[in-house]
């Protein structure tokens, strides 16, 4: 067995006339990990994920899915990729079994009513086998929309943004849904958010893109610890905010509130909490990530 | 092309369609509707009207007048009230077209039948003194005893002797096919870009014409079941009699169907709002509707309509219906409407194919 990749994107670029929309992006994802691009709107994550999947058609740069090269052809690694869309609202008038041996039927499977009732049972929908789309909650939509791109078994599984719009407990029974099917499914999974709670609990790896570049890539922990900062420390002294990242936080707080009583200042609103990804987001672009 | 898979995606495809009411009600209860409505306008003899007729004279000649009128079809005679100033009054306020009063003048003379209507309705009245005077007439040479020196014979001059809703039900069943037709792909198909479903497919190896023409199998089953059921409808509900030609209709109703599936193929690809595709739809269907011949005949209409209406395909597709439905002519005779219907097809086609956009 080769030990190629599950997916290996090598200076990936897309232009859309002088507007860069992915800028040069190079990274490859294990088999069987769950990797994540994280990064605010219009960072270029869809545009990565779509060139990926074969949707379109990159400007330069190389992708390939298991070994295979994606391009020209995209149709040769259909049958490896399962993909769920940003905002992709189904066929209302079929029930969700029907669609799934619909789907099933577009990849040559017959046997989509056994295959339909496995991917049901994966992300948790066995209830509404036989209901509308129309009739489902926006969490249960996004579920059948994963059913679909599981159908045919596929070992390496996209999911664009599959959180967005949900509220938070459908979010979390999604993650769920998302972690059964990275393990119990044994299947790579990756998956584009601009949720930073989600990328850092969901993925083993996390590639933060911002401005159409990759600009960090490592596990949750390992992007946290390159800020060698143990806290994030922030509060407000005479009206004006401060943030500071301490790597000894005890020291840095007791030196913060004696200078201030030195001076004869004010200081409110002070929270000392272990960073996040939002921090390492906000060290690296020296903006603040709004989700 | 799987020839499988394409069959499966059409039996989807109909469920999709038939699980809308609004498919059922625009290509199978809608033409029905409008089929009764101008059926019941336009369909029927006219109603000549309701005349009171008062016989003061009680002759035989004028008992002749009064029986001929009682037997003429769509005339109803009355014979109350008796006096004739009451029944003027009654012709006066509209609740009558006419009364006839006959009557032996004191001072002698022939007896005169004297016929009172009003001039509100100019038609009502020229019908009621047509039908007047033709009874007193008749009345009158059955009373010499002689047969008529001339017979008077009346004959329709519209085309090929159809009645009326002989006439319009390939009108309804055309109109019916292309509405569901243009509608059925070309909303459609800006519904399912706009929503990322084409999006989706293509990321499946179901090729996306494959999957265009399991929805093209999906709406010639609905057009060959408009024809079939529009048919039942116009011989069980308006006693129509269907030729034994009619059969040929289904090819006819295939070609219409296809030509206006491509046209709202190249709506549905010209246009990326489905309220940009709905008016798009109508502004081009809803002329194309009265200029065709679909509810009247394009003869009775001005040479240049004429003109129009022959370069319209839906008026080849009532053509065609009409010559296998009712008018009792073959396939062989139909042949050329079915080929001017597929060239527009393929020229729709064409267009289309051009101008296609998955996103």
């Amino acid at each position: 067995m080769t030990a190629d990749p599950a997916i290996a994107v090598s200076r990936l670029t897309k232009r859309y006339g002088s507007f860069v929309a992915v800028d040069g992006v190079t990274f490859d994802v294990r088999r069987g990990e769950a990797f994540g691009i994280l990064g605010p709107n219009g960072a270029g994550k869809t545009t990565t994920l779509e060139m990926i999947e074969g949707l379109r058609r990159p400007d330069g740069g190389e992708v390939r899915v298991l070994g295979r090269p994606v391009w020209p052809n995209p149709q040769h690694v259909q049958e490896l990729i399962g993909v769920q869309l940003q905002s992709t609202s189904l066929f209302d008038k079929l029930t969700a079994t029907e669609l799934l041996v619909l789907f099933a039927r577009f990849y040559n499977r017959t046997d989509g009513g056994e295959r339909a009732s496995q991917a049901l049972h994966l992300v948790g929908l066995e209830g509404k086998a036989d209901a509308y789309p129309a009739d489902m909650s926006g969490g249960q939509q996004q579920r059948l929309a994963i059913a679909l791109a599981l159908v045919h078994d596929p070992p390496v599984v996209f999911l664009d943004e599959p959180t967005t719009g949900l509220d938070p407990q459908a979010r979390r029974n999604l993650w769920d849904v998302i972690r059964r099917v990275n393990q119990d499914g044994g299947k790579t999974v990756v998956l584009t958010t601009h949720y930073l709670e989600e990328a850092e609990t969901l993925c083993e790896r996390v590639a933060i893109m911002d401005s159409a570049r990759i600009i960090a890539l490592d596990t949750p922990a390992g992007l946290i610890a390159s800020l060698a900062a143990d806290a994030r420390v922030s509060c407000t002294i005479d009206g004006e905010e401060r943030l500071l990242y301490a790597a000894d936080p005890q020291a840095a707080v007791t030196e913060l509130l004696e200078q201030a009583r030195r001076d004869g200042s004010t200081v409110e609103n002070l929270s000392v909490r272990g960073p996040t990804l939002e921090d390492v987001f906000l060290k690296l672009t020296g903006r603040e990530f709004r989700e | 092309m799987n020839l499988s898979s394409v069959a499966a995606t059409t039996v989807a495809q109909l469920k999709m369609m038939f699980r809308r009411r609004i498919t059922i009600f625009w290509s199978l209860v809608f033409p029905m509707i409008l089929m009764t409505l101008l059926g019941l306008l336009f369909g029927r003899s006219i109603d000549a009207g309701t005349i009171t007729v008062i016989d003061q004279a009680e002759t035989a000649q004028s008992r002749q007048v009064v029986g001929i009128l009682e037997h003429t079809k769509g005339l109803t005679v009355k014979t109350q009230p008796d006096d004739p100033s009451a029944a003027e009054k009654q012709v006066r306020d509209g609740d009558r077209d006419g009364v006839l009063v006959i009557s032996q003048p004191s001072s002698g003379g022939p007896v005169t039948a004297q016929l009172f209507f009003s001039n509100a309705s100019a038609t009502q009245a020229g019908i009621i003194r047509g039908i007047v005077s033709g009874a007193v007439d008749k009345a009158a040479v059955l009373a010499t005893g002689s047969p008529p020196a001339i017979r008077f014979e009346a004959r329709s001059v519209d085309s090929s002797s159809l009645s009326y809703i002989d006439f319009l039900l390939p009108g309804i069943i055309a109109l019916a096919i292309m509405i569901s037709a243009v509608i059925g792909l070309a909303t459609v198909l800006v519904d399912w870009r706009k929503r990322g479903i084409l999006r989706r497919l293509k990321l499946t190896p179901m090729p996306l014409g494959e999957f265009f023409v399991s929805r093209i199998a999906a709406s010639l089953v609905l057009a060959t079941l408009q024809v079939v059921v529009l048919i039942v409808f116009g011989a069980v509900a308006f006693g129509i009699e269907i030729s034994a030609t009619a059969w040929a209709a289904i090819p006819v109703a295939l070609a219409g169907a296809l030509c206006f599936l491509a046209m709202g193929f190249c709506i549905g690809s010209l246009t990326s709002e489905p309220e940009t595709a709905d008016a798009v739809t109508n502004v081009i269907t809803n002329p194309m509707m009265f200029l065709s011949g679909t509810f009247f005949p394009v003869a009775a209409m001005p040479a240049f309509v004429q003109q129009i209406a022959k370069i319209l395909p839906l008026y080849y597709m009532a053509n065609g219906l009409r010559d296998t439905i009712v008018r009792g002519l073959g396939l062989v005779h139909v042949l050329p409407d079915i080929g001017i219907l597929l060239a527009v097809t393929a020229a729709f086609a064409v267009v289309s194919m051009r101008t296609f956009r998955w996103e």
